[in-house]
């Protein structure tokens, strides 16, 4: 059995659904989970008692336990909520927006705690309002050494999407895994999606490298 | 007000203010929130003596889970080593293909790599694998394309000075690897290799989609079997968080170990 490439051509429009919703979930994981950290990381930073801890809980737990035994769980566990069950894109959605959430709440609270104590205590020194301190001082400077881990978020959780094939949705790994088991051709197609795939994620994983570099050399 | 720098924040021994009567505010809102989004009765409906039932099977895969995880990072762990000395010698080509193998396997999804080898290899090698093999192998060549980022970085780390004294005292080549610059480099790689092992130990739960034998191979297993998958695989996160944290402070433990006096 030689190697078809032809194959992947005639299969080329199943694939392309599927990447389409590989991107999608990775966008709204992204999208949802940027708002979860945010809300995350101010409860880390700034919550007392009772709030401090339901963020470091949702924090240790969400990136402790694997992100496919949540992506079953929350399949599982939508009657528990919601009183009926979730559809399979929206179960791997919020299991991953709950994950990316967890991972961004720790990279913006690093970046917050990476700017030096000095930078606060001039600009409170200096008497700027205390919205100008965060939003002028440490917040840029924060920001700019949260953009290579970001990537890095990035590149994981377009990894992660391919997990939702496990509970059913149609993105890209699920695609290629039912065409190869029509055609039997696994070889061809589970290469093409892992060129496909190392074509979107390591760009930007250079991207997050040269950027650290840039930081680096800033920061000598 | 507030202090700025959050360091500033958690101040102990002072008296109940307005930022701890917002955070006991909003953290009761949160609490509240959830607790009235819950369905109690189908909460109270789970049955966990399933759990209990299924207590040796569980054990046996968590321990699976633990083996498959170490034997694919001490594997990696030498591969790796390897693949960054070689990546440090002037070889042409072949330092390319490396650069290759080692880019390949650090930016596409352990789920297509194990897809690839458990299924796409043997229709062109002609030899099948068990699914533990696969997954073993997977997860080791994984793991050895991380690791040799970490032992590159870890070997880059140590100081200049390190190889030139060596050098002017006349260290072979091989000593100079094994007993000046590989020592020093194993300890800068702790943190990271630790960061590594976490993610691998959690990353081996894909395994369970070929049925590999380990922890959510039988989680999958007994929730099929019982339709309890709800009581199952609560008990299975809460399993993995506890051997996350218990390999998080092992690895805690060994960095402070390790470090250099100053």
């Amino acid at each position: 059995m030689g190697f078809d490439g032809g194959i992947i051509l005639r299969h080329l429009p199943e694939l392309s659904a599927g990447l389409r919703l590989t991107l999608l979930l990775a966008v709204v994981a992204l999208l949802v989970g940027t708002a979860l950290g945010f809300f995350g990381c101010l409860g880390k930073l700034l919550g007392r008692g009772l709030l401090f801890w339901i963020a470091s809980i949702y924090v240790t737990v969400m990136r402790g336990v694997p992100e496919m035994v949540v992506m079953f769980w929350i399949y599982y566990c939508g009657p528990l909520v919601l009183g009926a069950k979730l559809s399979s894109f929206a179960a791997a959605a919020t299991a991953m927006s709950l994950f990316a959430g967890a991972h961004l709440a720790e990279i913006f609270r690093a970046g917050i705690l990476a700017v030096p104590r000095g930078q606060s205590e001039a600009a409170r020194a200096l008497g700027l309002p205390i919205f100008s301190q965060w939003v002028e001082i440490v917040l840029p400077q924060a920001l700019r050494m949260m953009i290579p881990p970001f990537i890095g978020l990035v590149t994981l959780v377009i990894k992660i999407s391919g997990l939702a094939s496990a509970i059913g949705v149609a993105e890209l790994v699920y695609e290629a895994s039912i065409v190869s088991g029509q055609t039997y051709r696994y070889f061809e197609l589970f290469s093409a999606v892992g060129v496909l795939y190392f074509l979107i994620i390591f760009p930007l994983s250079l991207t997050a490298q040269r950027y650290e570099r840039v930081l680096a050399r800033r920061s000598r | 007000m507030t202090g700025l720098h959050p360091l500033t924040h958690k101040p102990g021994g002072r008296r109940f203010d307005s930022g701890d009567l917002a955070s006991l505010v909003l953290g009761l809102a949160l609490v509240g929130g959830i607790a009235a989004m819950i369905d109690w009765k189908f909460v109270r409906s789970l049955d966990f003596v399933v759990v209990v039932d299924y207590w040796q099977p569980l054990l046996k895969g968590a321990l699976t889970t633990l083996f498959v995880t170490a034997a694919a990072l001490v594997v990696g762990l030498a591969l790796g080593i390897v693949i960054a000395i070689l990546l440090q010698l002037p070889l042409g080509p072949l330092r390319w293909l490396l650069l290759l193998y080692v880019e390949l396997w650090r930016n596409t999804p352990l789920i297509v790599q194990l897809f690839w080898i458990h299924f796409g290899l043997p229709v062109v090698t002609g030899v099948s694998p068990t699914a533990l093999e696969s997954g073993l192998l997977a997860l080791t060549l994984q793991s050895s394309a991380y690791l040799a980022d970490i032992a590159r970085a870890g070997i880059q780390a140590v100081p200049r000075g390190q190889w030139q004294a060596g050098r002017a005292l006349g260290l072979p080549t091989a000593s100079l690897w094994l007993e000046v610059v590989l020592p020093q480099a194993l300890k800068i790689m702790i943190p990271p290799f630790a960061n590594l092992a976490l993610s691998f130990l959690n990353g081996s739960a894909l395994l369970g989609l070929i049925q590999v034998g380990e922890l959510m191979t039988v989680a999958t297993k007994i929730s099929d079997y019982t339709f309890k998958p709800i009581e199952i695989m609560t008990a299975v996160g809460a399993l993995y968080l506890v051997l996350n944290l218990v390999v998080g402070r092992l690895a805690h433990w060994l960095e402070l170990a390790t470090r250099t006096p100053r």
